[in-house]
């Protein structure tokens, strides 16, 4: 029994190991080394680091950009989780519950963008965003019949706004599908007695697919939250560096500055675990936000 | 489940763990390297040992690198050299550093390298006493040898200049000629050009929005020197942190003439939002007449000249009439790191680098002008490049030396800039602004 119950044991570990190790190298042990960075005035490329205790956070409260930088982050999260969910939700129901004849060939439209890379994503729109030979002001010249010459990722203020369209059309295709395989997991039958009771295609949607689908949403929420927080300096980067005047920087874009062009390796890593701490406690509140009873299909 | 394949699947799994840490082990090695403790001999010639180079590999290629390590490995046979280069090379290489094994000999250029933070991180050698008296492979001394001297770090000298380009202002002398436009040669030429270019429906400036080095170095900082007498002070004092130093007028006089350029609508509202690559196609597509840009310019768009476009060039438009060009140089330097295991070799090195012949043949090889003097007219180094020598040993311009500003505060200035361009500061703002970052980064 006891050498049964030992080799049950093996048996687990063998799966559980290499995944834990992988994980505490690569996940627990840079968070440690972020924390433990962060308690440092370091350069990042010499020998000695002075130990400041808490005053890289203590700095990050007073500094301006910060704050800019947070307000930045939790914009594009909104931005992205109501634009994306509105517009995957409505895509995967009208490809499923409309019964359009190309349904496929748009499925396949829509999830394009997320096999480009977001490197490629970045430099697309800023073309379709040049003022003088890009695509959105050729566009607006040609209807309003003078030229545009709109610097739209110039504005002194707001500029952000203008990177929610690329994160959102990138973002589209992945929530769809995940929402297309939860609205396919649904019996029919569901829908055909609604419909025998008299439910148009709105109640279907409220009573019906929406709380069945409730999970995914949540999930699909969750995931815009975590990876806009912790990613959406890539598009940063790539569209306007942070600028103009830090006008459009988030906390990403801001602690690679930091840390990389700037030489403050502690305050950078001090923001990566503001990031970290922040992430979760926004994880935690939209949970508790987005609790609904369980509905579950017999 | 048998015994057994409970078995294979453990030796599976325990396999496919070594496999991952194993590669991961191995991505390291080509960053990591060896460099052993070297011995060397004593004289310049016939040195032993280990001996390692870091150079990034850029704009300047890595022609002229490869030939002159050959040439050092044949003048020391028994010397074992290993070159650390490439593009990421100093990313790569920043483990070493900061774990107290880095490379003998660094070469300072490309992102991840700021040879000012390197000094106050202890990382180079002090080369102040042995400059003094260095001479070059030829003989002659090293100090005279150059076009441009060291930078200067409270009397210290740790790194020498090697390539050496300037900024300015860049025109299509055949768009000009078309139209009869005359060539600017001051401020006031240059605005008076510029409307005439804006009343042919062109734009007459544009710069490179999303780094506003470009328009600080080919605009704000000459202008700051031409209204400061010719004198270059005032940019080393704020590359001193001196908060002071943004009291004096010149400064103001040099943002002064950026918001006139901005109220002029001289500057390209589409510059705010544009990297360099997309400024420079505009210039070449002549929506803009103007571009802030390096000498490495033309080199960098060779593929997308048009025919016919014939590159003018000027270090700076700011000045008085009849004043003198102020040319901010852009220099990429060379070092010895502090903890070197093998100086002597990494001066030797210095030393052979800097010999007569390499001005051409670097300018041939890496298309820009080296901060070696030597007449280069004979080479077969791009006319721009000869032209642009030119430029830099002429009586009548003002040739500004190696200035490296603390990170912070040259971040500063380059949000402030283009705050000012776009209208959302003055100029008194931004002297407050950039004297804060100043102060901060002098405590």
């Amino acid at each position: 029994m006891t050498s049964r119950h030992w080799q049950r044991n093996v048996f687990i570990l063998t799966f559980i190991l290499p995944t834990l190790i992988l994980y505490c190298l690569f996940m627990v042990y840079p968070i440690i080394q972020a924390l433990y960075y962060s308690l440092f005035d370091w350069s990042g490329s010499s020998e000695n680091k002075d130990f400041i205790g808490l005053k890289n956070f203590v700095d990050l409260m007073h500094d301006p950009i910060m704050w800019q930088a947070i307000g930045n982050d939790y914009f594009l999260v909104a931005g992205k989780m109501i634009g994306i969910m509105l517009l995957a939700t409505f895509f995967a129901v009208s490809l499923t519950r409309f019964r359009l004849k190309f349904a496929l060939f748009f499925r396949s439209i829509f999830f394009i963008p997320n096999i480009i890379s977001v490197v490629v994503i970045g430099v697309l729109w800023a073309f379709i965003y040049n003022p003088q030979i890009g695509f959105l002001n050729s566009i607006l010249s040609l209807i309003t019949g003078t030229e545009v010459k709109t610097a739209w990722l110039g504005f002194p203020f707001h500029t952000i706004w203008m990177l929610l369209p690329p994160s959102i059309w990138a973002g589209i295709g992945f929530y769809m599908i995940l929402l297309i395989a939860a609205i396919q997991g649904i019996p029919e039958s569901y829908y055909e007695a609604s419909s025998l009771e008299g439910a148009g295609q709105w109640h279907q949607f409220t009573h019906i697919t929406l709380p069945l689908i409730w999970e995914q949403i949540k999930v699909s929420v969750l995931n815009i939250m975590m990876t806009t927080l912790n990613g959406s300096f890539v598009i940063v980067m790539i569209m306007t560096n942070g600028g103009p005047d830090n006008s459009t920087q988030v906390m990403g874009s801001y602690l690679y500055q930091m840390a990389f062009q700037q030489f403050h390796f502690g305050y950078g890593a001090a923001i990566g675990v503001v990031i970290l701490i922040m992430s979760l406690i926004t994880t935690v509140a939209l949970q508790r936000i987005m609790r609904q009873e369980t509905v579950e299909m017999n | 489940m048998s015994w057994k394949k409970r078995l294979s699947v453990l030796s599976a799994a325990a396999l496919l763990t070594v496999f991952t840490l194993s590669g991961c082990g191995s991505s390291n090695d080509a960053a990591s390297g060896t460099a052993s403790t070297g011995t060397t001999a004593s004289s310049g010639k016939g040195l032993t040992g280990d001996f390692e180079v870091q150079y990034f590999v850029g704009g300047y290629g890595d022609a002229w690198w490869k030939k002159v390590v050959e040439e050092f490995q044949t003048a020391n046979p028994d010397l074992k050299i290993k070159v650390s280069a490439g593009p990421k090379i100093n990313d790569q290489m920043k483990p070493r550093w900061i774990g107290g094994n880095p490379p003998d000999f660094v070469y300072i250029d490309g992102a991840g390298l700021n040879a000012r933070q390197m000094i106050e991180d202890g990382q180079l050698e002090d080369l102040t006493e042995w400059y003094k008296t260095a001479k070059t492979v030829d003989g002659d001394l090293i100090s005279e040898s150059l076009t441009q001297a060291p930078e200067d770090y409270s009397g210290k000298t740790y790194n020498i200049p090697l390539a050496l380009s300037s900024w300015g202002i860049f025109w299509d002398k055949k768009l000009f000629a078309d139209n009869n436009w005359k060539a600017p040669t001051d401020f006031d030429s240059f605005v008076a050009v510029s409307k005439e270019i804006k009343a042919k429906g062109i734009t007459p400036f544009i710069h490179t929005g999303i780094y506003p080095y470009y328009i600080n170095n080919s605009i704000l900082y000459p202008a700051m020197v031409s209204a400061n007498n010719d004198d270059f002070s005032i940019l080393q004092k704020i590359a001193a942190n001196d908060p002071e130093a943004f009291k004096s007028p010149a400064v103001m006089t040099a943002l002064n003439q950026i918001v006139t350029m901005r109220d002029d609508g001289i500057i390209d509202p589409a510059a705010v939002q544009l990297n360099h690559t997309d400024s420079q196609m505009l210039f070449l597509q002549h929506k803009d007449a103007f571009i802030a840009n390096g000498l490495w310019m033309p080199n960098e768009m060779s593929k997308d000249v048009p025919e016919g476009f014939d590159f003018g060039f000027m270090p700076s438009i700011t000045q008085k009439p009849g004043g003198k060009s102020i040319a901010v140089t852009s220099t990429a330097t060379v070092g010895v790191a502090a903890k070197a295991k093998n100086k002597e070799a990494a001066y030797a090195f210095i030393q052979f680098i800097f010999a007569k012949k390499q001005a051409s043949q670097w300018a041939e090889l890496s298309g820009a002008p080296s901060n070696i003097k030597g007449d280069i007219s004979a080479s077969n180094a791009p006319a721009f490049v000869k032209q642009a020598a030119e430029y830099l040993n002429s009586k009548d311009t003002i040739v500004v030396p190696t200035i490296t500003f603390n990170a912070d505060v040259e971040k500063a200035m380059n949000d402030a800039t283009v705050a000012l361009t776009i209208g959302t500061i003055d100029p008194n703002g931004w002297i407050e602004r950039v004297s804060a970052a100043a102060q901060k980064a002098a405590n």
